[in-house]
């Protein structure tokens, strides 16, 4: 149960990582976005499931436990993409060029 | 967790709360040097949380990284975004510069005087917080210290910090709010032009919020209603719920809510709640007690005396959680609209 755990917060770790460097290092605001809305829900969800085999051995209520972390994730997976969402409309609107081929911010 | 001695977490989120507090002041973009000021409140909140005062890391979240953010965001929102560098004259410099080091000394002058870290010899872990710990259950049948202390042992600090939200809320009223009718003040265009973005066109961001603020409500229900046995209460739970109704403002409109929350009803009840507070405490009186002693209302209130400041404690909870709720959806309109109650954010 305890390895299941750590299996799963590493994997959410690694894609927080995937989510910071492609946070920096894509070209417009768009892929950006799209790098933090994605990679960060994921991440948050897989290691708040981790969290949910850790708390097997918190005694008699761990259940409850594991039933709020569910509830944390389900709030997560609603709120995280449509932040992501907001923002993109909003950069839309205020006018920022997707990246394309030929030159950056064209 | 075991291993490691409590101060390295200390030192390493102190050391970013440093950096975070540096990088907000020489931001020159505010909305920006908002941001870093939230990521430094959820560090504050961290550093509550590794010292095992969870209380109060949840109201540092609620209030500090959450509420006041968009407080920090709607007056943004009306008054500008880049800060205009004011360059005064060199001797108001370095007079400004002696009274803040004189201040920072005089502060660090008193810190050899305190007691040490966790020391048990110290005033107060050797004289009063053994009788709490050792009464709050006999007394109040309430496992949380923090809440009998909060509530009933020290009532009176509570019913006195309830009037400073109220206060703060009649404050900001009292500066800001403009009536339409009656006023010949012209506003500049960065105020009455319409917002760039209307939020109220996503149906995604729209279903969303919808979906969640029946859940936050909840919580925040739960937060005020079970502060005696996890950490929250009054403050923290009705700051969620006053959250809830500013998320509604944000994402549909500021009509929309006021449609539900008239103006007129959200001063009401912010008086309402700390009138419940003190009201109890007359009630207190009247039973043959003193102020806010809920022992006396063992009568009306079912259970024994300790059931009864149990009891007690629940009903200003309540009172708290009103006054607070309304006290930040006065404050949020009042900033996001700019005094005249049309449009938010």
């Amino acid at each position: 149960m305890e390895y299941i755990a750590y299996f799963f917060i590493v994997v959410g770790l690694i894609f927080f990582l995937g989510t910071s460097i492609g946070l920096l290092r894509f070209p417009d605001f768009y892929t950006r976005m799209h790098a933090a809305g994605k990679g960060d829900t994921l991440s948050t969800v897989l290691i708040l499931v981790g969290c949910i085999f850790a708390v097997g051995n918190q005694g008699d209520l761990n259940w409850i436990l594991a039933l709020k972390i569910l509830l944390i994730i389900n709030f997560v997976f609603i709120g995280s993409p449509t932040a992501t969402h907001a923002m993109m409309d909003v950069g839309e609107r205020a006018g920022a060029k997707p990246w394309n081929k030929k030159g950056e911010n064209k | 967790m075991a291993d490691l001695p409590i101060w390295h977490y200390d030192t390493l989120f102190l050391t970013l709360a440093l950096l975070f507090g540096i990088t907000a002041l020489a931001m020159q973009n505010l909305m920006g040097a908002a941001i870093v000021f939230g990521a430094y409140s959820f560090l504050m909140c961290l550093i509550w949380t590794t010292m095992g005062a969870v209380d109060v890391a949840f109201t540092e979240a609620a209030v500090g990284a959450g509420v006041s953010t968009v407080f920090i965001f709607a007056t943004i929102y009306n008054t500008g975004v880049s800060a205009t560098p004011n360059s005064p004259r060199i001797a108001f410099k370095i007079f400004a510069g002696l009274i803040a080091f004189g201040t920072g000394a005089f502060l660090l002058s008193a810190l050899p005087d305190f007691p040490d870290w966790g020391d048990p010899k110290s005033p107060v872990n050797s004289t009063i917080a053994p009788y709490y710990i050792a009464n709050s259950i006999t007394d109040a049948h309430v496992p949380n210290i923090v809440t009998t202390v909060l509530a009933d042992y020290r009532g009176f600090d509570t019913l006195l910090e309830t009037t400073v939200v109220f206060i703060a809320c009649i404050a900001i009223y009292s500066i800001l709010r403009i009536d339409n009718a009656k006023s010949k003040v012209t506003e500049p265009d960065i105020i009455t032009s319409p917002p760039a973005y209307d939020p109220t066109d996503s149906l995604i961001i729209r279903q969303a919020s919808r979906i969640m603020v029946p859940f936050m409500q909840l919580f925040a229900l739960y937060v005020i209603a079970h502060g005696h046995y996890s950490p929250g209460g009054g403050f923290q739970g009705g700051v969620i719920l006053g959250a809830s109704i500013i998320l509604l403002s944000i994402s549909f409109d500021l009509k929309h809510v006021l449609q539900q929350w008239t103006e007129k009803k959200i001063m009401i009840l912010t008086a309402l709640g700390v009138l419940i507070y003190a009201m109890v405490g007359l009630a207190c009186i009247l039973m043959d007690g003193v102020y806010l002693d809920y022992a006396a209302l063992d009568s009306v209130l079912p259970g024994d005396e300790a059931y009864a400041r149990s009891h007690g404690i629940l009903l200003v909870e309540i009172g708290v959680g009103i006054t607070v709720m309304f006290s930040m959806i006065g404050i949020y309109i009042n900033l996001a609209s700019n005094g005249r109650f049309d449009r938010g954010l």
